[in-house]
């Protein structure tokens, strides 16, 4: 089995003391960094980010998946813990594993939520290694008209489908799309939107619009509103045994495997990350409850800390982040905006995510795809004894928490490319970013849109000048027609689901119960 | 209850003119509209009198920012639209009460009495302010223009001072600053702080990892 034989080089690649090290530095880094308030998984990956500007690239990469899924862990641990989730994918976790938490079952639902985690990012982990090669099988019959496909695919999702309000989300894409516009058009050579500062002829870095929106946005928005924000003083934080019972792990069981089949689609299409597969989790779980305790087989504790709420939502995330991975390194499409600054990483290296990586740059594929394996084991390990001990960072006092990001927000921006420049960007698409969190636009889609603009108008203008100005050649094959159809029925599916998804979270809506 | 009723005469943008606050209310997101327009506007003027090299094949640098502009300006009347007919709710509406009890963690009790003494020199009522929902759902809350200021103010010092002074120095007074509008009193104990975290960042990043980080005037002793 071919795939299989890359997969073991890999595992003896990525198994070398230094490489070991690298991965574990970057779990432990992301875990720490997802514990904070306020911060994510994608906030993790952006700002360490300087840490890894000098390791070779598949060290930096080993680092970074241990990043990205330790970010996951740790934002589930201040989810369930305080009550604030720095990241949709955790905003379904934190309803119910906060009850939990509440009624002293914190270790359980912590460690729920790790061992929840640990399947979903295994089980997705080991579907992309081996479908992998028909990812790439299929990415080769790809052209511009498909590719264009693809980023319209990812816009309207991450605008429209994800975010509470269609409007909010287009304005977040046009401001995305701006910002990617900034610099010289690699295909005329002609200069746009520069205002001649010869700075922004490369345009706008990643790192930089990453860290001001997130990192910088985060660190104002604190300042801003902190004198009315609600927190737990960390009272909820009990030792105790993390251990789950025998009738538990008999509830917990299917609810991370529906969870995990709920999130392996959605890593794979571009609608903007996790929030729609664990909310869809959640939903199900609180439905299937509901049941149950109708037919007198169980109870349903939804509403006052029932473990399955935190068990599907957890691997639904967790298996979306695998997935997302697969089709960042096969497709080259970022379907998160974690996955977007991966891609950003990428690029700094020179390399171009795609089939061609997988031929070009096999080894650290792999390696990479080992060393996910790894960190979840890695993760796991932490997490389940330890994850009381990491929820002692949330005694940081918050002065000093936020002090420190914005230090480390600077740092990473002026290290990428000594510009001050960049720096100024960084105070401006900070301000940008709080005015937006102000009137709840989501930032998500501006990340898609910086990222995935170019790749938009460059294959936009590849297709119409194959198909010299006719426009039907963007729909003339079976697949942009397939992704173009697929569009409208998710769209379509949703909407409906979210609707759903929306309710239950709401808390036991009568009307929910009596229709289940 | 919240007593959101007039716009801080203090804000460094002009958020609400004070003349019709009720129509206002709820409607400030038209500045977010109007950013919007005016980006649309840029870029239509910048596609119109972007010098076009010679000899470009048909879809040119123009063809995307024209899409663009026109996509913008459709997204932007149609927030304008939005916010005009269906305001966002105010945090009076939203939050019937105080924070009840059981929210009010001790250390957050300190700071909004602490937030609330400074905001009263100014002369405006500090407002309760919306609670995050449990679904994570916000209401809008009252901006603290003077916390908000303070970082910024961090932030402009820090970029203006870092090429001169050097990192060390100009990040421990980004750090000292950002603490300080947290709501971080203790001053010697957090210079000393500053000095140390930007001192290790230099010793972990240059030293280390060999980053490139301006020394300033203390070039000379590393």
């Amino acid at each position: 089995m071919d795939a299989f034989n890359h997969l073991m080089e890999g595992f003896a690649n990525a198994l070398s003391p230094e490489y070991l090290f690298l991965a574990l530095v970057g779990v432990m880094l992301g875990t720490a960094v997802g514990v904070v308030p306020g911060l994510g998984s994608s906030m993790a990956v952006a700002l360490l980010l300087p840490i890894t500007f000098h390791l070779d690239p598949v060290g930096a990469f080993i680092m970074f998946a241990g990043v990205y899924y330790g970010g996951l862990f740790g934002d589930s641990t201040a989810a369930i813990l305080m009550n604030t989730p720095g990241q949709g994918s955790a905003i379904a976790t934190a309803i119910e594993g906060h009850r939990m938490a509440r009624r002293g079952r914190a270790p359980q639902a912590l460690a729920t939520a790790a061992i929840g985690a640990f399947i979903g990012a295994i089980v997705s982990t080991t579907l992309v290694a081996f479908f992998s090669p028909a990812i790439v099988e299929l990415a080769l019959q790809f052209g511009p008209a498909e590719y264009f496909a693809l980023t319209v695919f990812a816009f309207v999702a991450t605008s429209s489908v994800v975010s509470h309000s269609v409007v909010r989300g287009l304005v977040a894409l046009g401001i995305g799309l701006t910002i990617s516009m900034v610099g010289i058009d690699g295909l005329s050579g002609a200069e746009r939107f520069t205002l001649g500062i010869p700075q922004l002829f490369e345009g706008l870095s990643i790192i930089t619009v990453t860290v001001a929106l997130l990192a910088v946005g985060e660190v104002l928005h604190v300042a801003a509103t902190s004198h009315a924000s609600k927190g737990e003083d960390g009272s909820l934080r009990r030792s105790g045994t993390p251990w789950l019972g025998r009738a538990d792990l008999r509830r917990t069981l299917p609810a991370w495997g529906r969870g995990t089949l709920f999130g392996l689609p959605f890593g794979s299409i571009p609608a903007g990350g996790a929030e729609i597969p664990t909310f869809l989790a959640f939903g199900t779980e609180r439905k299937l409850a509901a049941r149950r305790a109708r037919r007198g087989t169980g109870a349903d504790e939804f509403g006052d800390g029932a473990i399955e709420g935190v068990a599907a939502p957890e691997a639904a995330a967790s298996a979306t982040a695998g997935t997302a991975m697969g089709t960042l390194l096969g497709l080259g499409l970022p379907t998160s905006a974690t996955a977007a600054i991966m891609l950003a990483a990428f690029q700094q290296y020179g390399m171009q995510p795609g089939p061609l990586l997988f031929e070009r740059d096999g080894d650290l594929v792999w390696a990479l795809l080992a060393s996910l394996f790894i960190g979840s084991v890695m993760l796991l390990i932490l997490n389940l004894p330890f994850a009381p001990l990491w929820a002692k960072l949330l005694l940081v006092p918050k002065p000093y928490m936020y002090a420190g990001i914005a230090v480390f927000s600077s740092l990473g921006v002026y290290a990428a490319a000594s510009s001050m420049v960049d720096l100024w960007l960084m105070l401006i698409l900070g301000l940008l970013a709080l005015m937006m969190r102000r009137f709840d636009i989501p930032l998500a889609p501006v990340l898609i849109a910086v990222v995935l603009g170019p790749v938009a108008e460059l294959e936009l203008r590849r297709a119409l000048a194959v198909g010299q100005g006719d426009v039907s050649v963007l729909v003339d094959s079976g697949i942009t027609v397939g992704i173009y159809g697929l569009l409208v029925a998710i769209g379509l599916t949703v909407a409906i689901g979210r609707v759903r998804a929306r309710r239950a979270a709401r808390g036991k809506a009568p009307v929910e119960a009596g229709r289940g | 209850m919240s007593t959101d009723t007039t716009s801080p005469a203090r804000a460094p943008e002009p958020s609400a003119p004070p003349s019709r606050p009720s129509w206002w209310r709820g409607r400030t997101e038209l500045l977010v509209a109007a950013l919007v327009l005016g980006l649309a506007g840029f870029i239509a003027v910048q596609t119109a009198t972007m010098p076009v090299p010679p000899g470009t094949e048909p879809p040119g640098p123009r063809f995307f920012p024209t899409l663009v502009a026109i996509f913008m300006g459709g997204v932007g009347i149609a927030l304008t639209v939005q916010v005009v007919l269906r305001p966002a709710r105010t945090a009076a509406e939203e939050a019937p009460a105080a924070p009840v009890a059981e929210d009010g963690a001790t250390n957050e009790a300190d700071e909004s009495t602490k937030a609330g003494e400074t905001s009263g020199d100014g002369g405006a009522a500090e407002g309760t302010g919306a609670r995050t929902a449990e679904t994570g759902e916000e209401a809008p809350v009252r901006i603290d223009w003077r916390r908000l200021g303070l970082v910024v103010a961090a932030l402009v010092v820090f970029i203006l001072l870092l090429q001169p002074v050097g990192w060390l120095l100009s990040a421990a007074l980004l750090f000292f600053g950002v603490a300080y509008a947290m709501g971080s009193r203790r001053i010697l104990f957090d210079i000393v702080l500053s000095l140390v975290f930007s001192s290790l960042i230099q010793l972990a990043f240059v030293a280390g990892l060999g980053l490139n980080l301006p020394s300033g005037i203390l070039g000379g002793i590393f």
